[in-house]
């Protein structure tokens, strides 16, 4: 937030109202066309309606609400500038570190007792795992963006053939889910290459465009061409992952056990979603394991100093090329794991289920969360699931809102919720602005 | 022959529309370097606005086409211009400044916000007027084929190069254009010079909406039938056309347009149709391979 | 923070899932929103009044019934979300989802919960898949494609015939079946192709069309497509016929594509209004200002196929109603219900309509 504190004058009332008057007068104009007047079917052509009660109801709402923001911004900002006045000179200890660390362990210890808890809901469990499905795209394409600073718009490429390289192994072959996993996540990899290579030399919203052109280009072949991948008709009956061959359904094929019979159980299909939530669980936890990992050794260093500075790289003679690919290929093949467990989770996929949309929500939910943040991450991405949960129940203003919500988070928090990106090299020092930054996500 | 004639007659046409888009796209890239997801949408409003101000006019008895066509695009340019300046004023503004990316997902949830405001507001059912502009010119009739130019798709190649002209002349020679493009190169140098760099911007993005709005009526006019998804795919198509033409050029965005609208139009004419968008992206990525900022872009230089 | 978000998350999640304080929640499941809202509207229009109907008669089992309505958007995803949801609310019924693709998945959780449902959705993958919850109270895309097929064959002997669809499951489907009746009766389609939705610029096709001299289009897909088609062929002097699908049920065509309409013929099944016993049902959903058109009356027969299979069954619990859904014939709006093995319709004959005037009837 700004630091430097102007000399403030005193805003009058007046001042105020003319500001909230001016905020009424461009909604008045923003509402005619759209809220004062609609078109009508009548009868085989248009009429226009109009609702101009409606319109006035608006424009007072804007009114009003203006001047309530203001007084809130306005109390608030006193009250923060006596916090600060009040706390300079006191450095507080913990560091912030430690906090989201502390943080981070509560999330896990919630989200393991998660299925206990709702162990009979079908809907929580559920959600949750969506919930988590996000959370590893998001840290797979942390990667690149976040980590190697190169926009994607075309994630949802690597999540498709990670879902169809699974979907036509398993029914076309008869491949499980452990024999898929390595060549799923292998084949989005090599993907990830084939797209990263002729781009190398693009930068910013060049590469954009053309990752977002990717995207687009994999799900057209995915509607085209029938013989491969059944076209728009998608593939059904994917088989299920099992437990060290359990399966979870209710009778097991030949010479096979089900999962509740080999523990003597009765059964109940909550079983299998319970497990599917465990299971991404821990293909979440060993992606985030990874990613961390990856961030201490060269390699993650590299791509950190390439989003920094590029020409820096290559006047230290790095070798840009490589870096760059296998940021590529590492987040590619994080997306195709992803898009393997949901082709795993779902039973079926179709071309629908990876639209440009799904590449702009997963990377709302890097940006959001903070980039180059994995925690962050995990409460973007439980945000961006769960506001359009909960807007089931009011379901026509469901996606307003959530776009509202996009734009309002990004206002509030322009670098992203948990902003606070900690340095892989430091020196050891705790710092009061960290702390400040901390206790601003806070609020 | 002739039916190569009439399809570049249609890729003319569809080029146009995008392009009128894309320059939309081009100035707003140009001066706050943001790629403006929403721009597609805004085209949407506008095409709205112009089908609630067709349905006026023909309530009141207007007959008259050139008079009815100047009146819904006087509407449609205010409020859609309006609704480019709140935008702008709303989810861009206060991120002035900050990373690169805050914008782009600000923009991305603008985009969804105005589509579902749309919806809810005007309704999912889509919109048809009755065709306004009828007819067209027979240009060349051969016993299997007459090519026919409709005078709708004469009006749109016209306004388009009109639009064009005078943008090339409103950048390059008055003085709003010469503040625009000093904010362009250097923002805090233009803002010391005494420019207002916030009123520039903003100016900016109502000329872009305008472009839009210009655009909304004449996809109006000419398909008939509009919904509340178009911005979308537009959006998107127009978008490739200024990064192909290299964005922040304006002939850029307008060649971009065009060579998008015939590769459509042609590969579909001779090729396979379902793989057109295939073609443009596949097109895009060569050009960008062999030319990394665009055919007209300036290569960026950086200086270390 | 971090925590309290955690447990807000989770009290709010339980909040949601706390199942309704019905007597007996039955649930509709469609696209509200999105590009196919209408078709939405009208099974909630349609299933609300069969409901009132039902509960005014005494409900079933001398239990009331509630409604519960899910949106999907047409969206494979948010289908199964809806799918838990419903499970959750603890619904004895589904009458849903309405595309295709949302229905294939969703079936499969139904299918797990033991809930019984009732779906209009025509692609054939919906009951080929061995479930035995799933029944279909409309006819499959390749029955409808037959008779599209053929009908096309007969009646247009010697006009040039192209084939278009919009690569929707749907859309597709139906466009191979047509094509695959048209030439096995000895009509070869002169052109197959295919368009993406949502686009408004289809003058490429057109203007293709014109070239092979295409007389008739047959098209698998929307009836919004179909409406901007017409109107660009005319623009380009090209004379259409258009034989579609169900989904050309919308009076949304006649509004879009003008006096083109009347060009436009399709499959359906055959109309309920004209069903001399659901005259009553009819004057009642007039009366209420709705014209049951599309999907309405389905949803009332859906209803109203719950109803007797439960009062057969004499229970609302899974194993019986299933029992009592296959063997029985039941008398619906929609004519005499009774299914096969599979799930399928007995009797789903598909009938040729024609628009005309803004009213579709059965084409001569």
């Amino acid at each position: 937030m700004s630091a430097v504190v102007f000399a403030r004058h005193q805003i009058t009332p007046a001042e105020r109202l003319r500001d909230a008057g001016w905020v009424a007068f461009v909604a008045l104009i923003l509402g005619i066309p759209l809220i004062g007047l609609t078109t009508v079917d009548a009868g085989g052509s248009l009429e226009v309606s109009t609702r101009f009660g409606l319109l006035a109801a608006c424009v007072v709402a804007a009114f009003g609400g203006r001047l309530g923001l203001r007084w809130m911004i306005d109390t608030m900002g006193a009250r923060k500038l006596e916090r600060q006045r009040a706390d300079t000179g006191k450095s507080v200890g913990i560091s912030p570190v430690k906090v989201v660390n502390v943080i981070g362990w509560i999330a896990l210890g919630a989200s393991i007792a998660l299925p206990i808890m709702y162990s009979d809901n079908r809907y929580v469990v559920d959600t949750a795992t969506t919930v988590l499905i996000y959370v590893m795209l998001g840290w797979g394409l942390n990667v690149v963006v976040g980590l190697a600073g190169l926009l994607d718009l075309g994630y949802v490429a690597f999540y498709a053939v990670g879902a169809y390289s699974y979907a036509l192994l398993s029914t076309q072959y008869g491949w499980g889910f452990w024999e898929a996993l390595p060549v799923s996540g292998g084949l989005a990899a090599t993907f990830g290459i084939l797209l990263g290579y002729p781009i190398l030399r693009l930068r910013g919203d060049y590469l954009a465009i053309v990752t977002l052109g990717f995207g687009e280009i994999i799900r057209i072949i995915l509607v085209n061409w029938t013989e491969f991948s059944n076209g728009p008709n998608g593939i059904s009956s994917i088989p299920r992952p099992t437990l060290f061959g359990l399966e979870f359904s209710r009778s097991a094929a030949e010479g096979e056990q089900t999962f509740s019979t080999f523990f003597g159980i009765d059964y109940s299909p909550m079983h299998r979603l319970i497990f599917l939530y465990y299971l991404i669980l821990v293909l979440a936890l060993l992606t985030h394991a990874f990613v961390s990992r990856l961030r201490k050794l060269p390699i993650g260093r590299a791509w950190e100093a390439l989003r920094e500075d590029e020409i820096a790289c290559q006047a230290m003679g790095m070798n840009t090329t490589n870096i760059k690919l296998s940021a590529f290929a590492i987040g590619a093949m994080l997306g195709g794991f992803a898009g393997m467990f949901f082709a795993a989770r779902q039973g079926f996929i179709s071309p629908e289920s990876f639209t440009f949309t799904e590449s702009a929500i997963i990377l709302a939910i890097v940006v959001l969360g903070g980039m180059g943040s994995q925690m962050g991450v995990v409460l973007a991405a439980t945000l961006l699931v769960l506001i359009p949960e909960f807007g089931r129940n009011f379901s026509e203003y469901r996606m307003l809102l959530f776009g509202a919500a996009m734009v309002l988070i990004m206002v509030w928090k322009p670098s992203g919720l948990l902003s606070h990106r900690e340095p892989t090299l430091r020196l050891s020092r705790g710092g009061a602005r960290n702390q400040d930054a901390l206790e601003e996500a806070a609020q | 022959m002739a039916y190569a004639l009439q399809q570049l007659i249609n890729g003319l046409t569809l080029g146009s529309m995008y392009g009128l888009i894309a320059i939309g796209y081009t100035m707003v890239y140009g001066i706050i370097g943001m790629i403006n997801f929403a721009h597609g949408d805004i085209f949407m409003v506008s095409a709205f606005i112009a089908v609630t101000a067709f349905t006026l006019l023909a309530a009141a008895d207007v007959t008259s086409v050139p008079l009815a066509l100047t009146f819904v695009l006087i509407v449609s340019i205010f409020f859609t211009s309006a609704y480019g300046w709140a935008v702008e004023r709303i989810a861009y503004r206060p991120l002035r400044g900050s990373t690169r990316l805050a914008p782009l997902i600000s923009a991305i949830g603008m985009s969804i916000f105005l589509q579902n405001a749309v919806q809810l507001t005007q309704g999912a059912r889509v919109k048809p007027i009755p065709p306004v502009i009828q007819g067209g010119l027979e240009v060349w009739s051969t016993p299997e084929f007459t090519v026919q130019i409709g005078w709708s798709q004469l009006l749109i190649i016209a306004v388009t190069v009109v639009m064009m002209v005078g943008f090339t002349w409103l950048i390059t020679q008055t003085p709003f254009g010469r503040q625009q493009r000093s904010c362009e190169q250097d923002r805090t140098m233009a803002s010391l010079l005494g420019i207002n760099v916030d009123r520039t911007i903003s100016f900016t993005f109502m000329l872009g909406a305008s472009l839009a709005a210009v655009a909304g009526v004449m996809v109006t006019v000419y398909y008939g039938v509009i919904d509340f998804y178009i911005g979308f795919l537009a959006g998107i198509k127009a978008f490739t056309a200024a990064v192909l033409g290299g964005i922040g050029s304006l002939p850029g965005a307008m060649l971009g347009g065009l060579l998008i609208g015939l590769i459509e139009s042609f590969w579909s004419a001779y090729l396979w149709a379902e793989y057109k968008d295939v073609a443009t992206f596949a097109i895009l990525v060569l050009v960008l391979m062999l030319r990394p900022s665009g055919l007209l872009g300036r290569p960026e230089v950086e200086k270390v | 923070m971090k925590k309290t978000f955690l447990a807000a998350a989770c009290i709010a999640l339980g909040a949601l899932s706390t199942p309704a304080l019905a007597d007996l929640p039955v649930a509709i499941a469609g696209p509200m929103t999105g590009q196919y809202a209408s078709a939405g509207d009208q099974i909630r229009k349609g299933a609300e009044m069969a409901i009132a109907d039902i509960n005014a008669r005494g409900g079933v089992l001398g239990e009331k019934l509630t409604l519960e309505v899910g949106d999907d958007a047409c969206d494979p995803k948010q289908a199964v979300s809806v799918a838990n949801t419903m499970v959750n609310k603890g619904i004895v019924f589904m009458h849903g989802h309405w595309c295709s693709s949302s229905t294939i998945p969703a079936s499969d959780v139904y299918a797990e919960s033991d809930i019984p449902m009732a779906t209009v959705s025509t692609n054939p993958q919906v009951t080929e898949r061995g479930l035995k919850n799933v029944f279909r109270i409309m006819g499959r895309d390749d029955q409808q494609g037959l008779v599209a097929g053929n009908y096309l064959a007969s009646h247009f002997k010697g006009k040039k015939i192209a084939v278009l669809d919009d690569k929707s499951a749907y859309g597709k489907g139906l466009a191979d079946e047509i094509a695959k009746a048209m030439t096995a009766k000895g009509a070869k389609p002169v052109l197959r192709e295919s368009i993406t939705a949502g686009e408004k610029d289809y003058s490429g096709i057109v203007t293709k069309l014109k070239q092979a001299g295409v007389d008739v289009l047959a098209y698998g897909g929307y009836h919004t497509e179909v409406a901007l088609i017409l109107r660009q062929a005319q623009q380009a002097g090209l004379k259409l016929t258009v034989m579609g699908g169900d989904t050309m049920t919308n009076s949304e065509l006649v509004t879009a594509a003008g006096p083109t309409a009347d060009n436009v013929m399709f499959t359906f099944s055959p109309d309920p209004r004209k069903n001399p016993d659901a005259a009553p049902i009819v004057e009642k959903f007039r009366a209420a200002k709705i014209e049951p058109e599309g999907y309405v009356m389905y949803a009332y027969a859906a209803m109203q196929l719950f109803e007797q299979a439960a009062t057969k069954a004499k229970s609302t619990k899974y194993a019986a109603l299933e029992k009592a859904m296959r063997g029985g014939t039941f008398k619906t709006v929609i004519g005499d219900l009774s299914f096969d093995a599979k799930g399928d319709q007995k009797a789903p004959g598909f009938v040729v309509y024609q628009w005309k005037d803004g009213k579709y009837d059965y084409a001569k």
